[in-house]
């Protein structure tokens, strides 16, 4: 078996969701649009979702809970429906230099739709800078939207006083949660979220299904028009299984979560600890307010598809930076922010752990890292010349 | 994903790369590519005659930074170089390695097949007679010049002195190399933030014997060649700067809270 050290990328379903989730393809398989047995049936099991996946946010009320087809969906129907609703209001949206593609995508798009984008940049650590926040607040803005948590570094924001900061300035502030979902609980009754995004693979659900928490008195304008499901908001006919899985998902989480955030983050901390031994390697993020189960290397003189690749030799599977691994070949943004060259970003390695990572598993990477930094080092042009000189010794 | 596209032999070739190293005093040198973006390479050439009195090359090391395909292409061109003439040699051409390779994923074709390019700078470099390049460490004096945003951003995050380093505490912080005394700042900055950077248009890193040791030991990134454009930002807070790199002949971003220029007379 191979170790699986890439959680934020993909989650298996847990085997408790997907038992749930059975009976719903083919035995209840009712459209709760439905005024027979089958729909009527339906109806209840959405509700009953519905009602579980806003206890899992201590939300108020199950209405303020919007199915989606998964977190992207839910950031354009966060971020788009929010700024279509309050163009009369202002054009300025405000986002973070480090948040995830498709929040920056959807930033893009409302600039080319004639809203105006600002950016708040982050320190070397990755969190926000709150002062220049505030100042970047015009009467013409309209939204905030900053993730919870990095998905690459996991570097936690300042959640609660973006939220206040909103709130006194009376902004909207969305943020996706996706990143710090499986780890950190959420309460929107302590953080005043007005629009948070949830996905249902982040927390071991199945993927094609999320959610928008909706505050009460926040509307958005719907993107995909049709029938008038969810309340007008998002049409389409329901995904039965997969809103069933995505509840149980998350019926699970809200009672493991802190049980197993403690346990991830010993096995993450050893792991900190056993890698930073190697010379010339850095943790990329904050130290300490970082998501329980991320840890993001670089290693100087070393690029990260090759790292990549020597690790799938040996059997574990990890994710970098790099952008030899990239669609657009363009080195992570999220390091690039943080104030790293291209060529450090380049070297960087990206674990994540999750619900089935085991000791042995973060053994086996620190059994087999240091030997193959060691090897690409070796052969690389940029390693100095005394370094190269120690190395090769050590590998004799 | 492209990573999953390589072939076996691309595989073979970078978890087993034939010819690694370099060669003391070589005939011929090439280095082509770029570490920002991601490929870096060498190549070192001893070159012999046959018995018809052609140049040969007869022994070719490589070293690379760079992804897997880098790597591979590296080590194939010099197997299918090692012991040609260097005339079939110079010859040689991106496609050739790749097919000897069975290929290479479409994306990676123009980024990373830089190795025929490296071995041709080589030839180049045997054929043109210059030794190849001898690497001076030389510290270097920042030029009287402009550099823009200095004006805009004193005190808002650019400083010519630093009396207290406690500012810049945990703070992103570039530092221009104007001598000694800003190399010695640098490491004494290390002690109070995790992030500094020294811009230099020096080949190695400056400074005297104890400081290049000082420096090396220390997590001062240093960045070579390279000077300092511009500083920007918005609402008066510094943000980012452009640094030129000669090497490369190029500018790019780079995320700062501070920028600290000694002495400066622009």
């Amino acid at each position: 078996m191979s170790v699986y050290l890439d959680y934020q990328a993909a989650k298996p379903v847990d085997p408790r969701v997907f038992e749930a989730m059975k009976p719903y393809f083919n035995e209840d398989f009712g459209n709760p649009s439905s005024l027979h047995n089958y729909g009527y049936h339906a109806t209840n099991t959405l509700e009953e979702s519905r009602r579980k996946v806003a206890e899992f946010i201590n939300a108020p009320s199950p209405d303020n809970i919007i199915f989606t087809s998964g977190a992207t969906e839910s950031n354009n129907l966060g971020v788009i429906g929010a700024a279509l609703r309050n163009q009369r209001k202002g054009n300025h949206i405000i986002m973070s230099e480090i948040e995830h593609i498709s929040i920056l995508n959807i930033g893009k798009f409302l600039e080319r739709q004639g809203f105006r984008v600002s950016k708040v940049p982050v320190d070397r650590f990755g969190i926000i800078n709150l002062n220049k926040l505030e100042r970047l607040i015009t009467d013409e803005t309209i939204l905030i939207s900053v993730s919870t948590a990095s998905n690459e570094i996991g570097s936690l924001q300042p959640v609660e006083e973006i939220g206040d900061i909103a709130q006194k300035k009376k902004i909207w502030f969305h943020s996706d949660a996706v990143a710090s979902e499986s780890t950190i609980p959420i309460d929107v009754e302590k953080v005043p979220f007005d629009l948070l995004t949830l996905s249902s693979n982040d927390i071991y659900g199945p993927r094609g299904i999320g959610a928008l928490y909706l505050k009460k008195g926040v509307r958005v304008n719907p993107i995909i028009i049709g029938g008038g499901q969810e309340m007008g908001i998002r049409s389409g006919s329901e995904n039965m299984p997969g809103i069933v899985g995505f509840a149980k998902a998350a019926e699970i989480m809200k009672t493991e979560i802190n049980e197993e955030a403690t346990r991830l983050k010993v096995l993450r901390d050893k792991l900190i600890r056993e890698i930073l031994k190697i010379p010339k390697s850095y943790l990329n993020g904050h130290p300490e307010k970082r998501t329980p189960n991320n840890a993001n290397f670089r290693f100087d003189y070393i690029e990260g598809e090759s790292l990549l690749l020597s690790l799938k030799d040996e059997k574990v599977e990890v994710a970098t930076g790099s952008a030899c691994s990239s669609k657009t070949l363009e080195p992570s943004h999220t390091l690039i922010s943080c104030g790293l060259l291209h060529e450090e970003a380049h070297g960087s390695l990206l674990l994540t752990l999750g619900r089935y990572t085991e000791e042995k598993d973060i053994d086996k990477i620190v059994e087999v890292l240091p030997r193959i930094v060691r090897r690409l080092r070796i052969l690389s042009p940029l390693t100095p010349s005394d370094l190269l000189k120690k190395l090769k010794e050590e590998e004799n | 994903m492209s990573v999953h596209k390589y072939t076996d032999k691309v595989m073979d070739h970078f978890r087993n790369p034939r010819n690694v190293g370099s060669i003391e005093n070589p005939d011929g040198y090439g280095k082509v590519g770029n570490p920002v973006c991601g490929d870096l390479m060498e190549i070192f050439l001893k070159i012999g005659k046959n018995d018809k009195g052609e140049d040969v090359i007869d022994d070719i090391k490589f070293r690379t930074f760079g992804c897997g395909s880098a790597v591979s292409t590296s080590s194939m061109v010099t197997e299918m170089a090692k012991g040609m003439t260097l005339d079939k040699a110079y010859d040689i051409t991106r496609s050739d390695v790749a097919e000897e390779l069975d290929g290479l994923p479409p994306i990676k074709m123009h980024c990373s097949n830089l190795a025929a390019d490296a071995l041709k700078a080589a030839i180049n470099n045997y054929r043109e007679g210059t030794k190849p390049e001898v690497e001076v460490v030389t510290s270097c004096q920042l030029d009287v010049r402009v550099i823009l945003g200095v004006d805009e951003f004193k005190g808002k995050g650019v400083y010519t002195e630093v009396p207290n380093l406690e500012e810049l505490r945990e703070k992103r912080t570039l530092i221009v190399d104007t001598g000694d005394v800003s190399l010695e700042l640098a490491l004494k900055l290390t002690e109070y933030t995790g992030r500094v950077i020294v811009v230099t248009s020096a080949k190695e890193i400056p400074g005297t014997v104890e400081i290049v040791k000082k420096l090396k030991q220390s997590d001062v990134k240093i960045v070579q060649q390279s000077e300092l454009n511009e500083i920007k930002g918005e609402l008066d807070e510094v943000e980012k700067v452009v640094i030129h790199d000669f090497d490369e002949d190029e500018n790019y971003e780079l995320f700062v809270d501070a920028v600290v220029i000694l002495d400066y007379r622009g």
